[in-house]
């Protein structure tokens, strides 16, 4: 412990500091969740599709991708994201460490979010898509008027609960040299030799945002997710 | 290919011992977070209220703090207060195995709680009608159902937990994601590298989630 320290925590120019780590935390967060929101839905329907060589190849992303560790993703786009885009972009591209990051995020929660959306699908009763297609809607017509206004309903709870996660997992950006939060306070505490009370301040920054993410979503009285949604919830909460 | 990478190096034998790493790690630790859990879980139906609040506070805070951060503190933290988590060879490990099991403890103290809940009140109060204490009741009445319940969700928590194991990398344990950053920086190689990785977890991971998956459905007939 290091008392001599504590007066730093309510200096404006440390605080700036992690103020300007908290906001591209913040930043990695909603830029990761957005695209994921659409790649999940898209692999949720995928998987749902009666054609085979659609359903086939979102099975295999959405199992072989939330059977990997998020770290793995974000080290590797971190090292060969540049690599990789740059048949496309040129050869002189070089992907910013912040879309790195953004990029391993969003592969992994696209995954989770494609689980999510298809336990809500398939909790909701068959007889609603039964009625639906026996009154002649077709499977697009069915899923776009029928099960997904109230699938997505379901799941409101779970996605919060994703955007908390995806919160805690920005904290491994760090690794590929985005400065975070946690990254910034690894620099506050190499300073001042202070680590056990610059982690528990960012501790409680995160706490503070997750916690209050959470309950914020249980204010809204939106309904217990279906068994299957916390399974999937379980499984996948990362880091 | 992945894999066939490894046997141009001196030492052959890094992605078999990461994985052996890797296993170990995540093996003791889910033991951890069972016990510590299960503990947890009977805090929070306790009929004190201190002892409620301050299970209630563990579970809140471990899950709403990012795993890496206290990783972080464990490794980099303790010996600031003069705490050694063992020799400087196990001293890492000793870490990450830690902080696995406190961070996972909080989602099995969930489960374990909902299945504790989950229990019918008319049983309980049968069975403390019956004589049996408290800890009689909790022990021979509401924990055996409890199990029964829990083991999908927790077999969820235990893929959560492999998974999350590849933190420990980032404090400098040797397990499968440090062994491809060790291969990778060897070689440059990072697709070979990191498929081995992704294809050592698959193997680890995919079997159990079908194991779960398994259970599940034999849990639910069975009820």
């Amino acid at each position: 412990m290091r008392p001599d320290t504590w007066h730093l925590f309510v200096e404006p120019g440390i605080l700036r500091f992690f103020g300007e780590g908290l906001l591209q935390t913040v930043l990695l967060s909603l830029a990761a969740v957005a695209p994921s929101f659409a790649v999940g839905l898209l692999f949720a329907l995928g998987r749902l599709s009666t054609r085979r060589w659609i359903r086939w190849p979102s099975i295999a992303y959405v199992e072989s991708v939330r059977a990997l560790p998020v770290l793995l993703l974000i080290v590797y786009f971190g090292l060969k994201g540049s690599t990789l885009f740059r048949p496309f972009l040129g050869a002189e591209f070089e992907l910013a460490r912040f879309w790195a990051g953004v990029l391993g995020l969003a592969m992994y929660t696209s995954a989770v979010l494609a689980e999510i959306i298809r336990a809500g699908i398939v909790s909701l009763p068959r007889g609603q898509t039964e009625a639906a297609r026996a009154l002649g809607l077709s499977h697009v017509q069915t899923m776009r008027h029928v099960v997904l206004p109230q699938a997505l309903r379901l799941m409101v709870p779970a996605m919060m609960a994703q955007l908390t996660t995806i919160i805690k997992d920005t904290s491994l950006v760090g690794t590929i040299g985005v400065f975070d939060l946690l990254r910034q306070g690894r620099i506050i505490y190499t300073q001042y030799f202070n680590p056990i009370e610059v982690f528990f301040f960012v501790a409680v920054v995160y706490f503070l945002i997750c916690y209050g993410l959470s309950q914020a979503s249980r204010r809204l009285e939106l309904g217990r997710p279906p068994r299957a949604i916390l399974d999937v919830e379980l499984r996948d909460q990362a880091a | 290919m992945p894999g066939g990478i490894v046997f141009e190096f001196p030492d052959q034998y890094l992605f078999p011992s990461g994985l052996w790493i890797t296993i170990q790690l995540s093996v003791l630790s889910l033991l951890g977070s069972l016990v510590l859990g299960t503990l947890i879980a009977v805090l929070r139906v306790s009929p004190l209220a201190p002892l409620r609040w301050i299970g209630a506070g563990y579970v809140e805070f471990f899950r709403n703090t990012p795993l890496l951060v206290q990783l972080f503190f464990l490794y980099f933290a303790t010996p600031y207060v003069g705490i050694y988590l063992g020799t400087p060879e196990t001293f890492a490990f000793n870490a990450a195995l830690l902080g696995l099991a406190l961070y996972h403890a909080a989602y099995v103290g969930e489960v374990v709680r909902g299945g504790l809940i989950g229990v019918e009140h008319g049983q309980i109060e049968a069975a403390r009608s019956l004589g049996l204490s408290y800890l009689q009741t909790l022990r021979f009445v509401q924990l055996p159902q409890t199990f029964r319940s829990v083991v999908p969700p927790l077999g969820n928590i235990a893929i959560a937990l492999v998974k999350n194991s590849s933190l420990a990398a980032t404090i400098g344990v040797a397990e499968v994601l440090f062994a491809g950053e060790i291969v990778e920086s060897r070689t440059f190689r990072a697709d070979e590298a990191y498929g081995s990785v992704a294809l050592l977890y698959l193997v680890l991971t995919i079997p159990m989630g079908i194991g779960v998956n398994w259970l599940e459905r034999r849990l639910v007939v069975a009820r």
